[in-house]
């Protein structure tokens, strides 16, 4: 299944701080395909935050291009970076940011009401998706009404409900103990295993560990020798 | 997403943090308050005018004067003109059929002498239907008659204040006094008139209860005499409001060819009206920019809140939008919540409103007015706040960048 879902090329991210630009990402190359299971690593600061939100679609790189499902994404405006994000990237964050005055059932429904879906279809996709991260019993809840690994599951739940192309998740055990932490980490991997394209941004080495492939990022570019370690 | 899943955000907002609800909400109540209240009293001042205009017998009254003319300057056209007769009266109720009374008053200030009392007062001079035009009736004896008018009979009706002065509580009727020398008997009292308008211990309407009145050929013949027959005044009133429109200018037409030249006045009150409520126009619009002032005020509270509210929720914002809400998505959410705010701040703005305008109009005894004109304007202005105030934080909340709002602790 050679078929790339994700292409950067030369992709280059400057912030202009005013007195000197600072360069987060300096020319990543950078091909991910359909169904492949990759975490990036790196130190703080390496830019791996910048590539999470640019591959993510959150931001836009300053230079080069990015072919999300073979469509180009770089220089896309505000609005369509929306539409891309809604329809192709489930996030799940660290602190879950599930939002606090809306039950886990309206949280999961929110991506499907953006994308324009209709109240049954919305209550139907969202019954079946917290069925299958076990949170069934649950959807009338708050957030604040759950443990961290069930607020963490609900969060998937909100991420996958689009049927994304690509899951996309940034620390995602950070803020929970290494038991919850590792049945977390279990629904990725089964979810990866039926063909679930799933990236982890981490810099926990047990987490990076559970992908099937690591990009390193030293500096704003992709370290060669770690790719090669991995594959 | 639709416009309902919107108003559903909005609502869990505003439930949500009850007391900064109340804070923003305030701002806008007391606005529509005072608007509202506003409106209700000059509804009522203007019911309090047209009230006495009803009571001063209505917009149909007019009256035609003589021109105030410069003896020096008269023009032979001037001096050759009969000025306002009786004939003039006679001439008008047989050629305008828009007027439904048409009556002569010639009036003097005569030396009245009661055998008690003698002083001098002002007796006028009218017709038998002058108790019509001016919504007289009659307590005691009669009013003058067409009989009366014909001979020149030497009677006289009372105003019941006039009556108590010249014969106390006795009855006066059949009784004589002499006006200006010559014995007139008393054939009747009016029924004392109470006055709705002004309510204090002095009415410009107390006249009423301060008549003598006599036939008006009377006081012609008998009174001012050497074959006189200009009168003062001549009363009038339309038929109808529509008769309005004919009736003066035939009116005008008909004295000027009687006369030759215009040396008489018509003072209709539908024109005075008219002027009146231009002039009310200046007041609403007065009393109205206060109101919206306090609105604008109103108006500034809910966007400084919803401003001041705007840090804690940057990081929900960035969360929204990274799962897929466009800008207009956000500025509808924050939109629809201040339209709540300042619609529920409307609704109880309107109930204290009412509340005033009935506490006012028991103040000053006045009638308290409500119309839905004013429900609408109240509602509908407190939505016009509410979209205006909360396009800023809106517009501002749509454009986060979604990296720097999800980063945002």
């Amino acid at each position: 299944m050679a078929e790339p879902l994700i292409v950067l090329e030369g992709v280059w991210k400057t912030y202009d701080t005013g007195a000197l630009a600072v360069h987060a990402l300096r020319g990543i190359d950078l091909i991910i395909e359909k169904g492949e299971y990759v975490a990036i690593v790196g130190p703080s600061g390496s830019g791996k935050s910048t590539l999470m939100h640019i591959l993510g679609c959150l931001d836009s790189p300053t230079r080069g291009r990015y072919i999300l499902a073979d469509e180009e994404v770089s220089g896309l405006g505000a609005g369509k970076l929306a539409e891309i994000r809604n329809r192709f990237i489930g996030f799940v964050f660290q602190s879950f940011n599930l939002l606090p005055r809306a039950s886990v059932q309206r949280n999961i429904e929110l991506p499907l009401m953006y994308g324009g879906l209709g109240r049954t279809e919305r209550r139907e996709r969202a019954n079946q998706i917290l069925e299958r991260v076990g949170l069934t019993d649950r959807g009338h809840h708050l957030p604040s009404q759950l443990s961290g690994g069930q607020r963490q599951r609900a969060a998937v739940a909100r991420a996958l409900v689009t049927e994304p192309a690509l899951l996309l998740a940034d620390e995602p055990t950070g803020n929970l103990d290494q038991g919850t932490g590792g049945e977390v980490m279990a629904l990725f991997d089964e979810l990866n295993r039926n063909g679930q394209t799933v990236l982890l941004v981490t810099h926990d080495p047990n987490v990076a560990a559970r992908a099937r492939r690591v990009v390193r990022i030293v500096d704003g570019l992709v370290e060669a020798s770690a790719e090669e370690q991995a594959a | 997403m639709n416009f309902a899943s919107a108003v559903a955000d909005g609502f869990a907002e505003v439930r949500a943090h009850a007391g900064r609800t109340f804070l923003q909400a305030l701002g806008v109540t007391l606005g529509v308050a005072s608007v509202v209240a506003t409106m209700g009293m000059i509804a009522s001042g203007k019911a309090q005018s047209l009230a006495y205009y009803a009571e001063s017998g209505g917009v149909l009254k007019g009256m035609v004067y003589p021109k105030e003319i410069d003896t020096v300057k008269t023009s032979a056209r001037e001096k050759a003109s009969p000025g306002l007769t009786l004939k003039d009266v006679v001439a008008i109720r047989a050629a305008i059929p828009g007027f439904d009374l048409v009556e002569p008053d010639v009036s003097r200030r005569l030396l009245v002498h009661t055998g008690l009392t003698e002083s001098v007062y002002r007796v006028s001079g009218v017709g038998p239907r002058y108790a019509d035009l001016h919504e007289l009736q009659i307590e005691r004896g009669r009013f003058l008659t067409d009989d009366d008018m014909a001979t020149s009979s030497a009677v006289c009706v009372l105003g019941a204040d006039r009556a108590r002065e010249f014969f106390g509580t006795g009855d006066p009727v059949g009784k004589s006094i002499r006006l200006g020398g010559d014995p007139y008997q008393v054939a009747g009292v009016m029924r004392p008139r109470e006055f709705y308008f002004g309510g204090g211990n002095h009415n410009n309407l107390e006249w009423m209860n301060e008549l003598v009145l006599i036939p008006a050929t009377a006081m012609l013949t008998r009174q001012v005499g050497s074959g006189e027959d200009r009168i003062g005044s001549i009363g009038i009133r339309l038929a109808s409001v529509e008769a309005h429109k004919d009736a003066i200018p035939a009116l005008k037409r008909l004295l000027l060819a009687r006369h030759g030249v215009e040396d008489f006045e018509v003072y209709d009150r539908q024109s005075r009206l008219d002027e009146m409520n231009q002039q009310d126009r200046v007041y609403d619009i007065t009393f109205l920019v206060c109101g919206l002032i306090s609105l604008l005020v109103g108006g500034i509270v809910v966007a400084n809140i919803l401003l001041a509210s705007f840090t804690e929720r940057i990081r929900e914002v960035g969360v929204r939008k990274a799962i897929g809400a466009k800008g207009w998505h956000i500025a509808v959410q924050f939109l629809v919540e201040s339209v709540v705010v300042t619609g529920f701040g409307g609704a109880v703005g309107l109930a204290l409103g009412v509340g005033f305008v009935h506490i006012i109009a028991i103040l000053l005894q006045q009638p308290a007015i409500l119309t839905p004109t004013m429900v609408v304007a109240a509602l509908l202005s407190a939505t016009v706040v509410g979209l205006v105030f909360g396009m800023y934080p809106a517009i501002k909340a749509a454009r986060l960048d979604p990296v720097v709002a999800l980063r945002y602790e």
